[in-house]
Parts: structure tokens; sequence; C-alpha cells
């Protein structure tokens, strides 16, 4: 089975990726670690980054959060507002 | 008011947000586009938001700090978009029946703000244009 995950990047993650967001298509039951290791597959310098933030529909997701499909993921680096 | 907005921040509007007829005071910070980062010369700067999740963060900080701090309420803005040295980035305001809960309670928005809202500031130096990453908070 695979799922459709809906993917946001931002900022340095954005110009890495050189897109805003994309669907990826994912083996159902993929958690957040995987999916972020499914990212780091897909471009080479994210890989190289051992600060790669992930939220869940808006929050903050722990590793092992299974993401569904309809679930928005986003990736990005430590934040910098303020 | 919880916000992020493109627009220069109207302070007073803020301000008269927080105000109840029980506070004593209220304590604001502004945070403001410096012309230097790491030795550099900054010239000006953009600032990335990822709106829905900034919202719904700041919204939990706001709430966070009422409930450690008993103060009466919390507003704040965060600018998006190009900036300028000197020019507005963020507006923190905090009602309080007296200063010492209103200043702690602010400075835990401002602390908490950096470390949790999406939010990232890429500066423009002469030397080419710098992401600013912070520490990581999972």
């Amino acid at each position: 089975m695979i799922v459709r995950i809906r993917v946001k990047y931002f900022a340095s993650f954005r110009d890495i990726t050189g897109r805003r967001e994309e669907t990826l298509e994912v083996p159902d039951g993929v958690t957040v670690e995987g999916l972020r290791e499914h990212v780091k597959g897909l471009y080479e310098r994210m890989a190289g980054r051992d600060q790669v933030l992930v939220a869940v529909n808006g929050v903050f997701a722990p590793l092992e959060t299974v993401v569904v499909e309809g679930d928005e993921v986003a990736f990005f680096p430590p934040v910098s507002g303020g | 008011m919880i916000r992020v907005q493109r627009e220069e921040i109207d302070v007073d509007a803020v301000l008269g947000s927080v105000k109840t007829p029980g506070s004593g005071c209220v304590v604001g910070f502004l945070g403001t586009v410096r012309d230097e980062s790491m030795g550099r010369a900054v010239e000006r700067m953009s600032v990335e938001v990822y709106e829905d999740m900034a919202v719904r963060q700041l919204s939990a900080i706001r709430d966070e700090a009422v409930e450690r701090f008993g103060v009466h309420r919390v507003s704040v803005v965060h600018r998006y978009g190009d900036l300028l040295v000197g020019d507005s980035i963020v507006y923190i305001a905090v009602s309080a029946g007296h200063r010492d809960e209103a200043f702690k309670a602010c400075r835990y928005v401002i602390d908490e703000l950096k470390e949790r809202v999406p939010l990232w500031k890429k500066e423009y130096t002469a030397d080419g244009e710098v992401w600013v990453e912070g520490e990581r908070r999972e």
C-alpha cells in the first residue's frame, strides 16, 4: 500500500529542494522519522543536515508518529524569528 | 491579538488590545532589524513564515504565559517579507496587575518565540545572502 503525503519545505530547505511543496508517495504506515529519511534520500544536501525539524499538520511531531494520507508535513531548519 | 503580517506594526493598536480595567501596567517588547550579525554588516533582511503553524504556536505560547504568570492578556504581532535596518520585526504586549509578572511573561514569550515559532530570517550582507538558523527544538 502506498500513501500520498503533502510535504512543504521552508527557508534553506526550500532553496535546497528548489520547491515549496510536493506530494510524496511512501509506504503505508510510514513514521515521521521514516518520511524524513525518505526526503534525505531524495535531496543530497538535506542528508548532510543533522537539524531537520518536522511538523505534522502544524504541530511538532514525535519521530514515531505515523503519517497518514491527507496529512501536511513540513520540513524546516531551526527557527530564527524575533 | 496574534498575527503575522507584511505590514508595519500598529504599536498603539497592539497596546490597546491588551489593556483591561484591572491591569496596572502593560509591558511591551519591540524587536528591530540590527545593522550587523555575527560581525557582518547587514544591509536588509527578509523573513519567511509558515503562517498556519506560526499562529498556532504563538497562540499556545500566549496561553502558557497567561497560565504560568497570571497575566491578563498577551498580544504578539510578527512581520514577514522584506525589512530594512531599523524596521520593526516583532511587537509583544503583556498586561497584568503588576509589573513583575508582566516583565517575566513578556520575556517568556520572546524566548519561546525564538525557539518554537516557524519564522526564518535571511540577512543580506556585502558577502551575500545568509539564512539565519537558531538552536534545535523538536
